[in-house]
């Protein structure tokens, strides 16, 4: 595993659609439901929003995520904060590039604490101290 | 393989030298890995069949020689169970693709 950047996710997707049908699919609150979350989602700068799905009881989620539109240009960026009530703030960004007929989207989710427990996990496996951390592990994953 | 055996075989700092042997290096003889420990062959022998049981390597024969080579699923896995916001990220991005899909169905109708 080559050194990654622990604050962000980085992802990149091609898909064979152009921008413009892309961007709705962002920004249409109907259509967001369809392949994200349930939202009341306008696309205007400082509106504040929610997706909302399934709680997670076990890592003490309500199942509602809270938002605000940070930026927008239209059919190339899409920035919002993300929070899930309990952890720090994040900021998730999309940006849309033109890629032969279908547009390249990337999605960054961004502001995660580098000392956060899971971060922390992840360095002890790959890094050493892993026995005394097993039994912990052990029942996590058992749940899986 | 069992979550039981994929942690236990990540337990050992000698096991993990090896996956990052075979990782930054690519597949080799058992030989050429055991010569850079400072324990003797049989020791290394262990290690490796420990990785093999946990599916973290998979061997072949080449004459007289085994050579060990990283298979990576089960890091996989691992890495997904470490960053759950990237596997949702990734399951939302197929949703989206399959969605974008539909939508053409529609316009074209």
């Amino acid at each position: 595993m080559p050194a990654e950047d622990r604050t962000a996710i980085r992802l990149d997707q091609f898909l064979a659609h152009p921008p413009s049908k892309v961007w709705r699919a962002l920004t249409e609150p109907e259509l967001m439901a369809k392949w994200l979350m349930p939202n009341d989602f306008k696309p205007e700068v400082g509106h504040r929003f929610t997706f909302t799905t399934q709680p997670k009881k076990a890592v003490g989620f309500d199942g509602i995520v809270h938002c605000e539109v940070l930026e927008i240009e239209p059919e190339k960026l899409l920035r919002i904060s993300w929070s899930d009530g309990k952890q720090a703030d994040w900021t998730v960004t999309w940006r849309l590039e033109p890629e032969g007929r279908g547009t390249r989207l990337f999605l960054d989710h961004e502001g995660f604490d580098p000392d956060d427990e899971v971060q922390q996990l992840s360095r002890r496996i790959m890094g050493g101290g892993w026995p005394r951390h097993f039994r912990t592990i052990d029942f996590l994953a058992a749940t899986l | 393989m069992s979550a039981d055996h994929l942690f236990a075989a990540l337990a050992s700092p000698a096991r993990r030298e090896l996956l990052r042997m075979l990782r930054d290096e690519g597949a080799q003889p058992a030989g050429r890995l055991a010569e850079r420990f400072d324990m003797s062959r049989p020791s290394v022998s262990e290690h490796l069949k420990v990785l093999k049981d946990a599916g973290l390597v998979a061997e072949t024969r080449k004459g007289r020689e085994r050579h060990y080579r990283l298979e990576a699923a089960p890091l996989m896995e691992l890495r997904d169970w470490l960053t759950p916001y990237e596997r949702f990220w990734r399951e939302r991005l197929t949703a989206l693709d399959a969605l974008l899909d539909d939508m053409e169905d529609q316009d074209a109708r």
